[in-house]
């Protein structure tokens, strides 16, 4: 499997490169991540959910 | 502070949500028909417009950008005004919007049966189109942001973060995949040739399938799910980091269409590498979406539109398992160009958008009618037919592919091909694609429930056009901010023009790192002496060729494989195709390659063969083309073809414009006159001579060293 990302002949730097660049990215989504605050969190994700009432709250059928 | 009242604009989403249907049930109906051409011939119904070349375009453009598209802004319209607390920006956008949307597709409809096509798969459209969806794909992006600025809600929930980044990139992956050079008003050739080309459109087809058909449908994933099981999403978290690590993965991948061809041996590894890799984003996001119903399931068991999205998210969890497996060279070197792709698509396309437009059309329309489903039964009874529908698509698609896959690299002890025959594998899976259609029809018989069942409901309530609501209006400053505020994420869920400049940077990452190379450095794309520019006659042929659609049925690229070196010829060189404006390498085999066919055959062979394919080749479910014979090849534009090659650099001489006619003419006697001594007798001006020529010359540029050619059938 891991014969077809190897032996590029030349090519291997676009690969290491490439994936390095994600690496920094991904690194980067996840320390935000780790320091978000949990009120906040819980607060998206409830932003669906509490939506203002319409006039006659018939959303509730 | 005081509460603002204002209205949600139901009118627009109800639109959206007709309109989805009734091109849903075009789109299908129109799959149909094609699914049936594939195992009877006579289905083409014996005209030009109707020849599955050209039908199978209208199919795929009719159900990704009608039904899906049409679905997708029925979703945004009414899931963003919520999410924002605001009414729509503009009353007069939505329409332009709307009404806009509709004519596009209405000239899809006209211009596809009438071989009015790019040929670049899922951008058929020709350029008066094209920038005809791009001004409303504007209009769209200003009626969105216009809503976003004019908020009440200072957070943009997830779900707007997918379609802001399904607006940007679907933006620059449309105006990237439209470099066309105008011809006249309904004829362009696109500016890049070959390789090159290819590798534009690649990166347009797979990221379509995932900024038309994947993250528009996760945001609406991320709203209607939760509103259905009335509780918030499983992981907000995993929801940001599934969302950046899906858009920055995503655009990398899209080699993985071009594995075995001649595009440069790192580009395909690249995509192998991200598309494996994407299997962690998209299984982020099903599972967070199958979380959310923990402890809901008793939920599930009797609300169909839960049912719905859970056979969607189990569908868009297979088809993205399935696809990095498809990316491995091995796997793909078996399933490329046969029926397990098509069977793929459909786990996608039929599980994964269709199901979830269905549940969220049965969840909204009684909501925006202020009513209840006409018919629970109804809608269960569409439940279990559609889940049947798609097995016994799928199911015997796999089968076929897997048939039709092997057969065609079996050797005998020999070493010869056991099926030397292209043939034989094509009839050894015609009742697989009989139960296909079976399948469709019974999706389809389900969609028309649907649409009996929503009518009636509809006719039942009544559109609450505009829906009343109130909310506090943002404050303009805020002077005592939380300096968790100052967080880069928090920052950028309230300043959505940042967040779509960010999200822009993201996608264009991995479409620079691939494309620039490939552009740049020549030894990317190797010239070979010997291969040169399309006679005038030739090249009016390529451009029937391309007209009459044979692109969807044959492909133009023999892999490196001794299985296909052995059927087709010499495996296809990157510098055949540097005249190529646009390629034609094809992604389904339903007839064998064409690389090579250059004089494999006698004009005579080609000639009898476009009359009546079963005449030469017994069993055949080629469409026949009686009128390529009748009707007269069209030259009024080929002077201003080959200046336009020229000026995409293609090396006629100078003036050949001037001398184009009469070359086609000479050539076409010749041609002409090779048949009369094969007692055929047709007019040297007819569109078959050119087809013919342009077939005998397909592939044969490096043949002209080569002594003898290994048998192509
Ligand atoms: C009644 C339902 C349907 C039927 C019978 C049907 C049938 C077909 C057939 C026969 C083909 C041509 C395959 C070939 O060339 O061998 C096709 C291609 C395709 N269909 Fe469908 N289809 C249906 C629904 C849909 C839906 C709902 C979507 C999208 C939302 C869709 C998307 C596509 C795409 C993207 C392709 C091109 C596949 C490729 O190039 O590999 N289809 N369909
Ligand atoms: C992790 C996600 C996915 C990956 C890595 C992936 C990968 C692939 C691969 C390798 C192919 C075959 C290319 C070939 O050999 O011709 C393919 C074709 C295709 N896939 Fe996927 N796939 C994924 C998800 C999806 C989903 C969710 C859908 C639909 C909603 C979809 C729709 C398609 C279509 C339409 C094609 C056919 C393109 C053509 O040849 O015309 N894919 N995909």
């Amino acid at each position: 499997m891991f014969k077809q990302i190897k032996d590029l002949a030349g090519g291997e730097f676009y690969l290491i490169a490439s994936l390095l660049i994600f690496m920094v990215f991904f690194i980067m989504v996840g320390v935000y991540l780790i320091k978000m605050n949990k009120a906040h969190i819980a607060e998206m994700s409830n932003l669906p959910i509490n939506e203002p009432q319409t006039a006659d709250g018939y959303e509730e059928v | 502070m005081q509460l603002e009242k204002f209205t949600y604009d139901n009118k627009i989403v109800r639109d959206f949500g007709i309109a989805t249907i009734v091109w849903g049930i075009i789109g299908m109906l129109v799959g149909l028909l094609v699914a049936t051409q594939l195992f009877s011939p006579s289905m083409n119904l014996g005209n030009q417009y109707t020849t599955f070349g050209r039908i199978r375009p209208l199919h795929t453009n009719a159900v990704i950008f009608a039904f899906v598209g049409n679905a997708i802004f029925m979703g945004v319209y009414y899931s963003l005004q919520r999410l924002l607390k605001a009414r729509m920006f503009s009353n007069a956008l939505s329409k332009i919007h709307f009404w806009g949307w509709q004519l596009i597709i209405v000239s899809a409809v006209i211009t596809l049966p009438l071989g009015i096509t790019s040929s670049h798969e899922y951008a058929e459209l020709e350029w008066p189109i094209d920038i005809a969806i791009t001004l409303i794909w504007v209009v769209f992006g200003i009626n969105m942001f216009g809503t976003i600025i004019k908020r009440r809600e200072r957070h943009l929930y997830v779900a707007i973060w997918f379609y802001i980044a399904t607006f940007v990139t679907i933006a620059v992956l449309h105006i990237v995949n439209s470099f066309q050079l105008p011809i006249s008003f309904l004829k362009s050739y696109y500016v890049f040739a070959g390789v090159q080309d290819a590798l534009v459109q690649w990166w347009y087809g797979h990221n379509a399938v995932a900024f038309f058909l994947t993250t528009p449908y996760l945001g609406m994933m991320y709203y209607f799910l939760p509103k259905m099981a009335n509780r918030p999403v499983y992981s907000y978290k995993l929801s940001i980091l599934h969302f950046w690590s899906l858009i920055f993965i995503y655009i990398w991948a899209g080699p993985h269409h071009l594995l075995y061809t001649s595009l440069p041996g790192w580009a395909q590894s690249l995509g192998v590498a991200f598309s494996i890799m994407l299997i962690a984003p998209s299984w982020g996001g099903m599972i967070n979406g199958l979380l959310t119903l923990r402890g809901a399931w008793d939920k599930v068991r009797e609300d169909v539109t839960l049912k719905f999205m859970v056979v969607a998210l189990t569908a868009y969890g297979m088809a993205t398992f399935e696809g990095p497996m498809l990316s491995l060279k091995q796997i793909n070197g078996v399933a490329h160009f046969t029926d397990w792709i098509v069977a793929h698509v459909h786990v996608g396309a039929l599980g994964w958008n269709g199901f979830l437009t269905f549940g969220v059309l049965y969840w909204l329309i009684p909501r925006i009618y202020k009513t209840e489903l006409f018919s629970k039964k109804l809608a269960s009874f569409h439940f279990w037919i559609g889940t049947l529908g798609i097995l016994f698509y799928a199911i015997p698609m796999y089968w076929a592919g897997f048939t039709q896959g092997l057969m065609w690299k079996e050797f005998t002890d020999e070493g010869l091909l056991k099926y030397a025959n292209f043939l034989t594998t094509t009839l050894q899976i015609i009742p697989m694609h009989i139960l296909r259609s079976i399948g469709g029809a019974l999706y389809l018989i389900g969609a028309i429930a649907m649409t009996y069942n929503l009518a009636k409901t509809m006719l039942k309530g009544k559109l609450v056009a505009n829906e009343a609501a109130e909310a506090m209006p943002l404050e303009k400053e805020i002077t005592n901010e939380d300096p968790a505020d100052k967080k880069w994420h928090r920052i950028l869920e309230r300043k959505p023009m940042k967040f779509m400049v960010i999200s822009m940077i993201v996608i264009l990452i991995g479409g620079m790192v691939e494309m620039m190379p490939t552009f740049t450095i020549e030894s990317n794309v190797p010239t070979i002496a010997s291969v040169k520019p399309y006679s005038p006659l030739e090249l009016e042929g390529r451009d029937l060729y391309i007209k009459e659609g044979c692109v969807n049925c044959h492909s133009q690229t023999i892999r490196p494989f001794r299985s296909e070196t052995e059927r087709y010829g010499e495996y296809s060189k990157a510098g055949e195709f540097v005249y190529d404006h646009p390629f034609l390498w094809g992604s389904k085999r339903t007839g064998p390659d064409l690389h090579r066919i250059g004089g494999k055959y006698s004009n005579a062979w080609h000639y009898n063969h476009m009359l009546d394919p079963t005449s030469m080749s017994p069993g055949s479910i080629m469409p026949s083309y009686p009128w390529l014979i009748t009707q007269k090849l069209d030259i009024s534009m080929t002077e201003a073809k080959i200046r336009a090659m020229q000026t995409l650099g293609v090396p006629y001489r100078e003036n050949f414009d001037a001398v184009a006619q009469a070359k086609l003419k000479e050539q076409a006697e010749t041609i002409a006159a090779d048949l009369k001594q094969n007692n055929i007798d047709v007019k040297s001006d007819r569109e078959i001579i050119a087809l013919i020529a342009y077939l005998q010359r397909m592939g044969t540029d490096i043949k002209a060293n080569k002594t003898t050619i290994p048998s192509n059938q």
